[in-house]
C-alpha cells in the first residue's frame, strides 16, 4: 500500500510539472521552428539560411532590405543614409548613426556595450578577410576592394594577422564615417552590405570570447541571445539598449495590408521574446503547428494535400482555426547540369534532346504538389532580367521531338551514346527523382545510370570533373540576375559557382559587360538577352523555381514573406490575447 | 596468476588495440574518403581557399604526421573542435551522451528485466505448449526490421492514437519524460526477442546440469531450484552478456535517435558521417572502441572472479 | 545492427568428434520436425521465385508503370502503386532476388573469413595467433557504421559494396569461435594419429579438424544469413544500398515519407516479403542447431 502511494506522488509531481509550462509573465513570445541545426553565431559562417537568420537577430549591417516593398530595394540600416558615391562608382562613403550601442555584455568595460563607431565596420570586413579564419563570405569582397587582397595574401604565410595595418579600401574619415575603395565597379556591392557576412561585431567581443565567439553573439541589433543549445532550442530576449527603429511609415498602406498600417511608425522590436526550436523532421513540426505552439511553418511536402486544397486554398479546418495560408515564390532555380568537360555534351541538340524527353510538369506534381513553376532559364521570376510569359521551345515533355533531336544529335534511339551517369546526394526524396529521371531517359533509348552520393562527395566529384549529369539547385544571394548568370559564365568554373564548366564566349562577353553595369534598362536588355542565349543553349536541364507554401496562425501579425528574412523578426508581432482565446475556443 | 596482475595485463592490451584503431581511422577516412574543403566553404569556394584551409584543418600534412595527430588524440582524448560547426568536440559530446542516455538506460534495464523475466518462465515451462509459443514468438519478432518498428510506432501510436509525442526532446528532469516514453517502448520490443531466447539457452544449460538434478533429487522444489539455484549460476553469462553491451549504450541507438529528433551522440555521428566531419567521426570511433574494449576487460574480470571453473590465460 | 546472441567457444561443453551418423541423425531429426520441413519449403520457394525474378521470368518490367501514382491494393495490383504507378508487388520480387543474394553472398563471405582466420589461428597458435587476435579486438573495437560507410566510401555504391561491406563486418564472431573450437581440437587423438602419418599442416587442418567443425559453419550461416537481410534495411536508410533497382530497404525506406499521406502499401509489402523469409530461415537455423549442437542432443 505504501508503496502505491508513493507511486502515486511521483505520478503527480511528474504529472504536475510536465503539465506546468513554463510561464512567460505576460511577455509577447514569437515561437518559431528551424529545420537545421543551427552551427553557430558568428557573421562570417552564416553562409547558411539557418544561420544567417539566427545571426540576423543579433547583429545588423550597414545596410537592409525594405521591409514592406517590392520589387526589393535597400535602405539604411545602421548607415545614416545611403552611402555617397563617387562619379566613377569606384568610392562609397558612409555616414553611421551616432548612440547605437553594442549589447551588454561582459567582454565590455563595467558589462556596458560601447557606442558603435566606424572602426567596427573595418574590423569586421578585415575579419571577413582574414586568411587564418576562412570565412565563408570572402567571395563578396575577394578582388573587390583595393588592398585587401594583398592584406589578405601577406598575412596568409605569417603567424599572426595584424588588423591594425591598414588597408587602402577600407579606411575611416571621421570616428562616424567610413570609406570603401573598390578596384573596379561592383554594382553589387551594396547588396553584399546587407548580407549577414558583413554584420558589425565588437572586436572586444571576438577577442574576448575568441573560439567561442560564435556561441557568444554580440551585436547591435534587436535580440540579445539568452540560451543557445544547438540542437534544440534557441531563446532571445529584446534588446533592452536597442536603437530607436520603428516600423517603416513610408509606404501607401492602403494598398498593402492594411493590417500592417496598425504597427506604422511604432519602436521596433515588436516582440519580447524569441524562441526557436530545432526540428529536423517535417512530421513533428507539423503536429506541433497544429497544436498552435508555433507561429508559422512552411508546409511539408507530405502534409500538402491534408493542408491545402487542390485549388491551392487552405484546407477547411485549417481556415476555421484561424490560420492563413502564404504562398511566396522563391528566388530560387532547381537544374540538371552536365558536364561541359565532356564531349559528349558539347553537342547542344543531344541537351536539347534530353531535355525535351524530360516530363518537368509530371515531376512538379510529384515532387512539389504542382506547386513549383517550371523553370523556362536560368532567372527566377521576381527580379530583372526574368522574361514573363517567355516560353523555352526546348522543354519536355515532348518525346517524339526529342527523338528527333536526338537523331539529327547523331544518336539514333540513343545508339551510340555510352550509359550516362547521374550523381544525386542520398535522400529518400532525390532518388524518387533520380529513378523518375531515369525512366524519362529510357523512353528515348537513353541509359542512365544513378549513383547516390554523401553531399561531400557530390562536391568532390564536380570539383574533380567526375560527373556526367548531377541534380543540384541555387538559391540567390541578392536579388540580382547576375547571381543566377554568374553560374554559367566561363571564368567561374570549378572550383567557382560554374560546376558545369560550361563556356560560351558570346554569353561571357555580355556577363562582362552587365557585372560592371549599375541597375538600369540597358542592363536588363542584356539581362534578357542572356537568359534567351541559355535558352536555346540549354547548358543544364532547367527544372523548376520552388514556391514556398507557409501556414501562419492569425495571431501572428505583420508577416511578410520574403527571401530574404533575415532581421524580420523585429517586424513582426504578435496579438496575445487573440491568441489566448482562438487556442481556448479552436485548438 | 594474481587478479591485478591480470587486469593490468588486460588494460595494457588496450595499446596495441588503440593503436590498432587509429590505423583504421586513419585509412579508412583519410586515405579513402573524400576531401572536405568544398563543403566546408559554402556556395563560393576559390580555389585558393581550399588549399588554405585544407592547410588549416591539417590535411595537407605528410600522411604519417596525420596518423600520429589521430594517436595522439586517441590518448589524450582531445579532439579538438568539428569541421562542420566548429564546435568544441568535447563539448558537443558532454551535451550529446545525456539524452542518449535517457533513452539507452531505461530502454536498456527494461528490456533485460523483462527478457530475463520471460525466460525464467519458460525455462519453467521447458518444452509445454507456452515454451514453444513464447520462443515461436520471440522469433516472429526478430523477423521485422527494426526501421519497421519505429516507421510503424511512430505513425500508429504518436501520429494516428496521439498517445505518444511524435517526436522532440526537453532538456532536463522531467521534461524529458514524454519524449522517450515511445523510443523506449520500440527500442524494448526490439530486443526482447532476441533477448529471450539468450536467456532462455542460458537458463535451460543450468537446468541440464548434475547440481540440478541432484537437488530435485533431494527433493527440492522446482520453483525453488529455478530461483536459488538455476537464476544464481545462470547470472555469470547473464551479468557478462550485460556489461559487454553497455559501451553500445552510450552510442545510443542511431535509427531511434534520429527518427524522434533526440539530440544524442547517435544523431552527432550520423551528421559527422554525412558532412565528413572527420574530428567528430575519430572521437566518436575512438570513444566507443575504449569504452567497448574497457568493458570488455569488465566482463573477463568479473567472469572470472564470479566463476571459478575459468582459469585466468 | 541487430545484436545476436552467439554462445561464446568455452561455453561449448567438449564432446568427442562427430562421426558420420551425427550428420545422418541431424538429418533423421529435421526430417521429423515438422516446423523445420515447413520453413526449408519456404526457403525453397523464395529461392525459387529469386531465380525466376533473376532470369527474367518475373518481374522483368518492374519498371514499368501500370497504374496511376500511388493507387492502393486492388485485384489487378495485389500490393498497390507506387509513387511512379509501379507495381508494388513486382519490386518486392526484384528485392527478394537482391535480398537472397545478399544473404547468401554475405553468409558466405563472412563465414569463409573468419573460418579461414579463425582456423589458422587455432591451429598455429603463436605470434599468427597473437596477429589474428589483435586484429579481430580492432576491427570488432570499431563501431559497425563507420565501416559500413567506409567501405561504401572505397568500393562506390552498388549491390557489389553492399555484399563487401555486410561480409566484412560480420566475420569475427565466426573466427572467434572457429579459433576456440580448433584450439580443443587439435591436441586430440585424431589429430595427432593423423600427424603420426605424416599429415601436413594443411591437411590436418582441413580435412580432419574442419570437417568436425562443420555445425558452426552451417549454424552461423543462417545466422549471417537472415541477419544481412535485415541490415541491408539500415544500408537503405543511410542511401548505400543498391543503386539502380528496388530493394525490400528501399521499399521500407520509401514509406517514411509516405505513411504521413496514408501510403501503406509499400511498407507492408516488403515487411511481409521480408518476413517470411527470416523467419524461415530463423526456424531453420533454430532446428539445424538442435540438430547438430551435440550439446541439447536429446533433450
Amino acid at each position: 500500500m505504501r508503496m502505491f502511494h508513493l507511486l502515486v506522488l511521483c505520478l503527480c509531481i511528474l504529472g504536475g510539472s510536465i503539465g506546468c509550462k513554463k510561464s512567460d509573465d505576460g511577455l509577447k513570445v514569437y515561437n518559431i521552428a528551424s529545420t537545421s541545426e543551427v552551427k553557430g553565431m558568428d557573421p562570417i559562417y552564416a553562409g547558411d539560411l539557418y544561420s544567417s537568420e539566427e545571426v540576423g537577430r543579433v547583429y545588423e549591417g550597414l545596410l537592409e532590405y525594405h521591409y514592406l516593398k517590392r520589387p526589393y530595394i535597400l535602405v539604411p540600416n545602421l548607415a545614416q543614409e545611403m552611402p555617397q558615391v563617387s562619379r566613377d562608382g569606384l568610392t562609397y562613403t558612409f555616414k553611421i548613426k551616432k548612440g547605437v550601442l553594442f549589447q551588454d555584455n561582459e567582454c565590455f568595460q563595467n558589462s556596458k556595450g560601447r557606442e558603435l563607431v566606424a572602426e567596427d565596420f573595418v574590423y569586421s570586413l578585415k575579419r571577413l578577410a582574414d586568411p587564418k579564419l576562412q570565412s565563408l563570405g570572402w567571395w563578396l569582397l575577394d578582388g573587390r576592394i583595393a588592398g585587401l587582397n594583398e592584406w589578405r595574401d601577406k598575412h596568409a604565410n605569417l603567424d599572426v594577422v595584424n588588423y591594425d595595418e591598414v588597408v587602402e579600401g577600407i579606411k575611416t574619415i571621421d570616428s562616424h564615417t567610413v570609406q570603401f575603395k573598390l578596384v573596379k565597379p561592383y554594382p553589387q556591392f551594396l547588396y553584399a552590405l546587407a548580407m549577414p557576412f558583413t554584420f558589425v561585431v565588437a572586436k572586444e567581443a571576438v577577442e574576448y570570447y575568441k573560439k567561442e565567439f560564435l556561441n557568444h553573439p554580440v551585436g547591435t541589433g534587436p535580440f540579445q541571445l539568452s540560451v543557445f543549445t544547438q540542437s534544440n532550442t534557441i531563446v532571445y530576449f529584446k534588446n533592452p539598449t536597442f536603437r530607436d527603429k520603428f516600423f517603416p511609415s513610408d509606404v501607401d498602406f492602403t494598398l498593402a495590408n492594411s493590417e500592417l498600417s496598425k504597427d506604422a511608425g511604432k519602436k521596433l522590436p515588436l516582440v519580447d521574446k524569441i524562441v526557436v526550436n530545432i526540428m529536423i523532421e517535417s512530421q513533428p513540426r507539423w503536429l506541433v503547428f497544429q497544436k498552435g505552439d508555433l507561429d508559422y511553418i512552411s508546409i511539408p511536402k507530405d502534409n500538402f494535400d491534408t493542408a491545402v486544397t487542390p485549388n491551392k486554398e487552405l484546407a477547411p479546418d485549417l481556415l476555421a482555426k484561424g490560420i492563413r495560408l502564404e504562398i511566396t515564390p522563391q528566388l530560387d532555380v532547381t537544374y540538371i547540369a552536365f558536364n561541359h568537360d565532356l564531349p559528349i555534351f558539347k553537342n547542344v541538340r543531344l541537351r536539347r534532346a534530353l531535355s525535351l524527353a524530360y516530363d518537368v510538369n509530371k515531376s512538379n506534381t510529384l515532387f512539389y504538389n504542382d506547386t513549383a513553376l517550371p523553370a523556362q532559364s536560368v532567372v527566377p521570376p521576381g527580379i530583372a532580367g526574368h522574361i514573363p510569359n517567355f516560353v523555352n521551345g526546348f522543354r519536355g515533355p515532348d518525346i517524339e521531338l526529342a527523338k528527333k533531336e536526338l537523331q539529327e544529335a547523331g544518336y539514333p534511339d540513343g545508339k551510340g551514346l555510352p550509359e550516362i551517369t547521374y550523381d544525386i546526394t542520398a535522400s529518400t526524396v532525390s532518388m524518387q527523382m533520380a529513378d523518375f529521371f531515369k525512366a524519362r531517359m529510357a523512353e528515348v533509348g537513353v541509359n542512365i545510370k544513378v549513383r547516390t552520393n554523401s553531399w561531400p562527395e557530390l562536391e568532390n566529384r564536380i570539383q574533380n570533373r567526375t560527373v556526367m549529369m548531377w541534380g543540384i539547385a541555387w538559391g540567390a544571394d541578392y536579388p540580382d540576375a547576375e547571381n543566377f548568370l554568374q553560374l554559367l559564365y566561363g571564368a567561374n568554373k570549378t572550383p567557382g559557382p560554374n560546376g558545369s564548366g560550361y563556356s560560351n564566349p558570346e554569353f561571357d562577353l555580355m556577363y562582362k559587360e552587365a557585372s560592371v553595369m549599375q541597375d538600369s534598362p540597358e542592363r536588363t536588355a542584356i539581362y534578357e538577352n542572356m537568359n534567351k542565349l541559355i535558352a536555346s543553349e540549354m547548358p543544364w536541364i532547367f527544372g523548376v523555381h520552388r514556391q514556398q507554401f507557409s501556414l501562419k496562425q492569425s495571431w501572428l501579425k505583420n508577416f511578410i514573406p520574403s527571401d530574404f528574412t533575415t532581421g524580420r523578426c523585429q517586424y513582426v508581432n504578435i496579438d496575445k490575447s487573440e491568441k489566448e482565446n482562438l487556442v481556448k475556443s479552436k485548438f | 596468476m594474481n587478479i591485478y596482475i591480470y587486469i593490468i595485463r588486460r588494460l595494457a592490451y588496450l595499446i596495441p588495440v588503440l593503436l590498432g584503431v587509429c590505423l583504421i581511422i586513419f585509412l579508412l577516412f583519410n586515405v579513402v574518403a573524400g576531401d572536405p574543403t568544398a563543403v566546408l566553404l559554402g556556395k563560393h569556394p576559390t580555389a585558393k581557399q581550399m588549399a588554405e584551409l585544407r592547410h588549416e584543418l591539417g590535411i595537407d600534412k605528410p600522411m604519417v604526421y596525420q596518423y600520429l595527430d589521430i594517436v595522439k588524440s586517441a590518448f589524450t582524448f582531445d579532439f579538438g573542435r568539428s569541421w562542420a560547426t566548429k564546435q568544441q568536440i568535447s563539448s558537443m559530446l558532454k551535451r550529446g551522451a545525456l539524452p542518449s542516455l535517457t533513452v539507452s538506460v531505461p530502454a536498456f534495464v527494461l528490456a533485460t528485466i523483462l527478457a530475463i523475466s520471460i525466460s525464467l518462465l519458460v525455462a519453467y515451462f521447458r518444452g509445454k505448449f507456452i515454451d514453444k509459443a513464447v520462443v515461436f514468438v520471440c522469433v516472429m519478432l526478430m523477423s521485422i526490421s527494426s526501421l519497421v518498428y519505429i516507421l510503424f510506432g511512430q505513425w500508429a501510436l504518436a501520429y494516428h492514437l496521439g498517445v505518444f509525442e511524435i517526436a522532440g526532446y526537453d532538456e532536463g528532469f522531467p521534461n524529458f519524460i514524454p519524449y522517450v516514453l515511445l523510443p523506449i517502448l520500440i527500442w524494448v520490443v526490439i530486443s526482447v526477442g532476441p533477448d529471450v531466447r539468450f536467456y532462455r539457452t542460458v537458463m535451460l544449460d543450468e537446468i541440464y546440469q548434475d547440481y540440478v538434478r541432484t537437488a530435485r533429487a533431494k527433493g527440492v522444489g522446482e520453483k525453488m531450484i529455478l530461483f536459488k539455484h538455476v537464476l544464481k549460476n545462470a547470472m555469470i553469462p547473464i551479468v557478462t552478456f550485460v556489461i559487454i553491451r553497455i559501451p553500445f549504450l552510450i552510442l545510443g541507438a542511431l535509427l531511434i535517435e534520429s527518427f524522434f529528433s533526440i539530440p544524442g551522440l547517435g544523431g552527432i555521428t550520423l551528421k559527422a558521417i554525412n558532412n565528413n566531419d572527420f574530428p567528430v567521426i575519430k572521437a566518436m570511433t575512438v570513444l566507443s572502441a575504449v569504452a567497448y574494449m574497457v568493458f570488455s576487460v569488465v566482463t573477463d574480470v568479473v567472469y572470472t572472479v564470479v566463476d571459478p571453473r575459468v582459469r585466468l590465460k | 545492427m541487430d545484436n545476436v546472441a552467439v554462445l561464446d567457444g568455452e561455453l561449448i561443453i567438449d564432446e568427442g568428434p562427430k562421426s558420420k551418423s551425427l550428420w545422418r541423425h541431424a538429418f533423421d531429426t529435421l526430417l521429423k520436425d515438422k516446423v523445420a520441413v515447413i520453413s526449408f519449403i519456404v526457403v525453397s520457394i523464395y529461392a525459387l521465385l529469386a531465380i525466376l525474378t533473376a532470369t527474367g521470368m518475373l518481374a522483368a518490367d518492374w519498371a514499368k508503370e501500370v497504374g496511376s501514382s500511388y493507387s492502393p491494393p486492388s485485384a489487378e495490383h495485389i500490393f498497390g502503386t507506387d509513387i511512379f504507378g509501379r507495381s508494388v508487388l513486382a519490386k518486392a520480387l526484384v528485392g527478394t532476388k537482391i535480398a537472397m543474394s545478399i544473404g547468401i553472398v554475405t553468409a558466405t563471405i563472412s563465414v569463409v573469413i573468419g573460418v579461414f582466420l579463425g582456423a589458422i589461428a587455432g591451429y598455429f597458435g603463436g605470434k599468427t595467433d597473437e596477429v589474428i587476435v589483435w586484429f579481430y579486438t580492432t576491427f570488432s573495437s570499431v563501431p559497425d557504421i563507420m565501416l559500413l560507410i567506409a567501405i561504401t566510401l572505397i568500393l562506390g555504391k552498388g549491390l557489389f559494396a553492399v555484399y563487401l561491406a555486410l561480409g566484412l563486418t560480420s566475420w569475427v564472431t565466426v573466427c572467434r569461435l572457429v579459433r576456440g573450437e580448433v584450439i580443443r581440437h587439435k591436441d586430440r587423438e585424431y589429430v595427432q594419429a593423423a600427424s603420426a602419418i605424416g599429415g601436413s599442416h594443411f591437411r590436418r587442418l582441413f580435412i580432419h579438424i574442419l570437417p568436425n567443425i562443420g555445425h558452426i559453419m552451417i549454424i552461423n550461416f543462417t545466422l549471417l544469413f537472415q541477419t544481412a537481410i535485415k541490415s541491408e534495411v539500415i544500408l537503405a536508410y543511410l542511401g548505400l544500398s543498391v543503386q539502380d533497382a528496388p530493394s525490400w530497404g528501399k521499399m521500407i525506406d520509401d514509406s517514411k515519407l509516405e505513411l504521413a499521406r496514408g501510403v501503406w502499401w509499400q511498407l507492408v509489402a516488403a515487411t511481409l516479403f521480408m518476413f517470411g523469409i527470416v523467419l524461415a530461415f530463423n526456424l531453420v537455423g533454430d532446428a539445424v542447431r538442435d540438430a547438430l549442437d551435440p550439446k541439447l542432443k536429446g533433450k
